[in-house]
C-alpha cells in the first residue's frame, strides 16, 4: 500500500496542531504502535518548527507519504515575499535532540526563498 | 482550531501550584511563559508546575520551563514538576531535562520534596 497526503498551511501556530493529526492519523492507518504514533506526533511538530522559524507570514506545505513500513513526511516553508520577523537561524539544541531520538532519518536544506525540512520513520511491528 | 488548553492556578502552603490541561505547543506555550512569568516577578521561592494533565509538549514547552528554571534560580528560588504520564517524561529524558528539573510523581510529592 502506498499512500501520500498533502497539507497545506498558513504559517500560523495555532494550525501546526493540524500536522500533528494529520501525522498520527497516517500512522494509525499504517499500523505504527501507540508509542510510534506518539514519537511521530511530536517529530513532525519539531520538523515544522525547525522550518517555519521566525517566519510570520507564507505558506508551509507538509506531504506525508507510507509506504509499506515507513512514514516520511516533507516540510516546505514558502515565503510570500512578506520579510520576516526574526532570521530562520538553526533549530534549537532541544528540537534538534528530539527529532534525533524520534525519527530513522531526517535533514533540512534551504535556497531559492524556500525553507525544506523532512523525515522518515520506521513502523517497528512486523506485517502479518 | 487551538489544542485542548488551560492553566489553573492555586496557592498550596504559599507554594503556587500551576496546573497545565491539554496540549503545550507554539501556540499555547506563551500562556504559559505568561503564568510563570507573574510567579517569577513576585519572587516566588518554589513554583510548582503540575503537568498531570498534558498530552502533550514539545520543545517550545521545554524552553519555557528551562527559561522560568534559570529565572527563578537567579534568585533563589526553583521551579519543580510533576509528571506522571511516561510519554511526556520521555521528551525530558531525550533531551536530558530530567538532570535539570526536580521531577516528582505527584503535587503532594512536590510540596513535601
Amino acid at each position: 500500500m502506498s499512500d501520500t497526503v498533502a497539507l497545506s498551511l498558513p504559517v500560523r501556530s495555532e494550525l501546526l496542531v493540524l500536522a500533528r493529526i494529520t501525522a498520527a492519523t497516517m500512522a494509525s492507518r499504517a499500523d505504527f504502535d501507540i508509542e510510534e504514533i506518539e514519537d511521530l506526533r511530536l517529530a513532525v511538530d519539531e520538523l515544522c518548527l525547525s522550518v517555519v522559524g521566525g517566519a510570520r507570514s507564507g505558506t508551509v506545505r507538509l506531504e506525508f507519504s507510507v509506504d509499506e513500513a515507513t512514514i516520511s513526511i516533507t516540510c516546505e516553508l514558502e515565503s510570500d515575499g512578506e520579510p520576516d520577523g526574526d532570521a530562520p537561524g538553526e533549530p534549537d539544541d532541544l528540537s534538534i535532540r528530539l527529532i534525533e531520538a524520534l525519527v530513522d532519518e531526517h535533514g533540512r536544506n534551504a535556497g531559492h526563498g524556500r525553507r525544506r525540512a523532512w523525515l522518515s520513520k520506521r513502523r517497528s511491528r512486523v506485517e502479518h | 482550531m487551538e489544542p485542548t488548553f488551560e492553566v489553573n492556578e492555586q496557592v498550596t502552603d504559599g507554594v503556587p501550584v500551576v496546573a497545565v490541561v491539554g496540549e503545550i505547543d507554539v501556540a499555547t506555550a506563551p500562556t504559559l511563559a505568561e503564568h510563570l512569568g507573574v510567579h517569577e516577578e513576585a519572587g516566588a521561592a518554589v513554583v510548582v508546575v503540575d503537568l498531570l494533565g498534558v498530552s502533550f509538549l514539545d520543545s517550545t514547552a521545554l524552553g519555557v520551563l528551562v527559561g522560568s528554571f534559570k529565572r527563578l534560580g537567579q534568585s533563589g528560588g526553583t521551579l519543580k514538576l510533576v509528571i506522571a504520564e511516561p510519554r511526556i517524561l520521555k521528551v525530558f529524558e531525550i533531551t536530558d531535562l530530567v538532570r535539570v528539573f526536580p521531577i516528582f510523581a505527584t503535587v503532594d510529592e512536590a510540596l513535601q520534596g
